[in-house]
């Protein structure tokens, strides 16, 4: 199973490289976001301080969905699914390996907003062990919550519309601990920002869990 | 607002919005239920007839 | 054309579904006139507490009405699981419940809010309970806008078995969190006032309430389940209609009605 979903995670990645949509188009995007929440907040620099977990997280949310959708819509474009289903690959392995991929490119969108977060809002990392695993965490319940979800609605006409109204629930546990953990890993408020990472681990673990068990069914005449 | 205008909008708004869920409900079910009914003679057939190109 | 005209449905109603509405409609005269007139004005709340005997059933029935979905979405998957054309009645069931749990769960919010404006000053508090009800009401939001979906019907079924499952087990990891959430920051102000202790009259008028609203919601489920299994015969229908359209298309024009598979 591993090797496969290896393989499907490369194909993404490869296709990724090649086009640069992560990295050339939706890293900026979610860049200007961050620039615009300071406009909103007025530029306060206290408060885009106190904000600052919470706010790089729905940055990273609205890129994140984005590249969900790109996940997806590489699929459903040329019947590539059914040339997936009948590859024989088993669909636990390319749940994995789809969330994995998208592990890497929701990672790569965080490494670019996460400096802009302590350039432009003037945040100092007070525990960078933290910041790092909640990152992860974090970053790895998107990516399986997004797989999940970004192939429910594969497929359908009204996808870009349909999955950020059925990922943003789902998620929004996800953010709020994040959040929480990144504001004790930033210093601007004590907290309990282990435990917060840790539930972000439950919460990603949970849905791997379901992701393995229902991909099948969800594949099988998307 | 006083306490009694209060309770009178959420009682109000909650039978409205209940109320007209269940005619809504209805009525769907009646107009679906009359055009399979008729349906064999006039009003489905007669608008596939008028959207079809070929 | 003939099966459809063979079913002749043209109302949702049947003799029994009819005595319900009306056993469900002096149901809820009467738990208007228990509720509003003849039980007293709390204590504390005052006039307030009669809004809670709309509130705290909308909620129970909201909660049962999405724990009927996520059961017989269950169902649906295991009967689907080896016939795809096995078990639909789950899924339309799944769909009338969650509509009608959407349904309920906005009138909690309403009532909730309009009776926080009365006891807690304010519409809105950061209150766990009240957020995990905003987003469960989302939620199902969601997965009734995939049910509606235009996609072939046991695929979408299948989807939105699988989503009404997964929002399930998220509803409590949401609370949950929420809930940490806030009281880690602000323990006191949550649970002034609350949900205060009821008892006597208006705790036997609160249990009436509520079956009286669980009348209405079955009455209402059974209505929409028809409506759903109406829309599904008008579509498969159409699609019929279509396609021998399709296979006639050389012959001459033939009058409507003339249409067999």
């Amino acid at each position: 199973m591993l090797p496969e979903a290896l393989l499907i995670a490369r194909k993404d990645l490869k296709i990724e490289m090649r086009s640069k949509v992560a990295l050339g188009q939706v890293a900026p995007l979610a860049l200007l976001i961050l620039v615009i929440f300071a406009f909103a907040l007025d530029a306060n620099s206290m408060l885009l301080k106190l904000g600052a977990g919470g706010l790089f997280w729905i940055s990273a949310l609205y890129g994140g969905t984005m590249l969900v959708q790109r996940s997806f819509d590489l699929e459903s474009e040329d019947g590539n699914f059914d040339a997936l289903r009948m590859s024989n690959i088993d669909p636990s392995a390319i749940f994995l390996g789809k969330t994995l991929a998208l592990f890497v490119q929701i990672g790569i969108l965080e490494l670019v907003i996460g400096p802009a977060i302590l350039i432009l809002y003037e945040t100092q990392v007070s525990d960078w062990l933290l910041l790092l695993l909640a990152a992860v965490a974090g970053t790895l319940a998107f990516a399986v919550c997004g797989v999940l979800w970004g192939v429910m609605a594969s497929g359908l006409r009204v996808r870009t519309t349909l999955l950020p109204l059925l990922l943003v629930p789902v998620l929004s546990p996800v953010l709020l601990a994040g959040s929480r953990a990144f504001e004790t890993a930033l210093g601007v408020r004590a907290g309990d920002g282990w435990t917060w990472t840790g539930l972000m681990f439950v919460i990603a673990s949970l849905h791997t869990a379901v992701g393995l068990g229902a991909f099948g069914f969800l594949l099988e005449e998307g | 607002m006083s306490e009694v205008a209060t309770v009178a909008v959420g009682w109000g708004v909650t039978a409205v919005a209940v109320a007209s869920y269940a005619l809504w409900v209805l009525l769907r079910g009646r107009t679906i239920g009359q055009e399979l009914d008729i349906g064999g003679s006039s009003s489905m057939l007669s608008d596939k007839d008028s959207t079809t190109d070929q | 054309m003939t099966s459809a005209k063979g079913r002749s449905v043209k109302m949702t109603a049947t003799p029994f579904t009819r005595a319900l509405g009306f056993l469900a409609l002096a149901a809820v005269a009467v738990m208007a006139l228990l509720g509003l007139v003849v039980s007293p004005p709390d204590v504390v709340q005052g006039e307030a507490v009669r809004m809670l005997y709309l509130h705290v059933p909308a909620i129970w029935i909201a909660y049962g009405s999405f724990a009927v979905t996520s059961v017989s979405s269950l169902l649906f998957l295991r009967r689907g699981k080896r016939r795809e054309d096995k078990g639909r009645h789950y899924d339309r069931l799944g769909g009338a419940a969650a509509e009608v749990g959407v349904l309920f769960t906005g009138v909690t919010l309403i009532t909730g809010m309009l009776w926080g404006k009365v006891t807690w000053g304010t519409y809105w508090q950061w209150d766990a309970r009240l957020t995990t009800t905003v987003l469960l009401f989302v939620t199902y939001l969601g997965y009734l806008a995939l049910r509606r979906l235009p996609a072939d019907p046991v695929v979408r079924g299948r989807r939105a078995a699988i989503m009404a499952l997964i929002s399930f087990i998220n509803v409590p990891i949401v609370h949950y969190s929420v809930d940490w959430w806030r009281t880690l920051h602000q323990k006191a102000s949550l649970s002034v006032g609350r949900r205060p202790e009821i008892t006597g009259e208006m705790y036997w008028t609160l249990l009436y309430s509520a079956v009286a609203v669980t009348f209405v919601a079955v009455w209402l489920v059974t209505h929409r389940y028809r409506v759903i299994r109406l829309e599904e015969i008008r579509d498969e229908e159409m699609l019929t209609a279509l396609i021998s359209q399709r296979v006639s298309q050389d012959l001459p024009p033939v009058s409507d009605g003339d249409f067999d598979e």
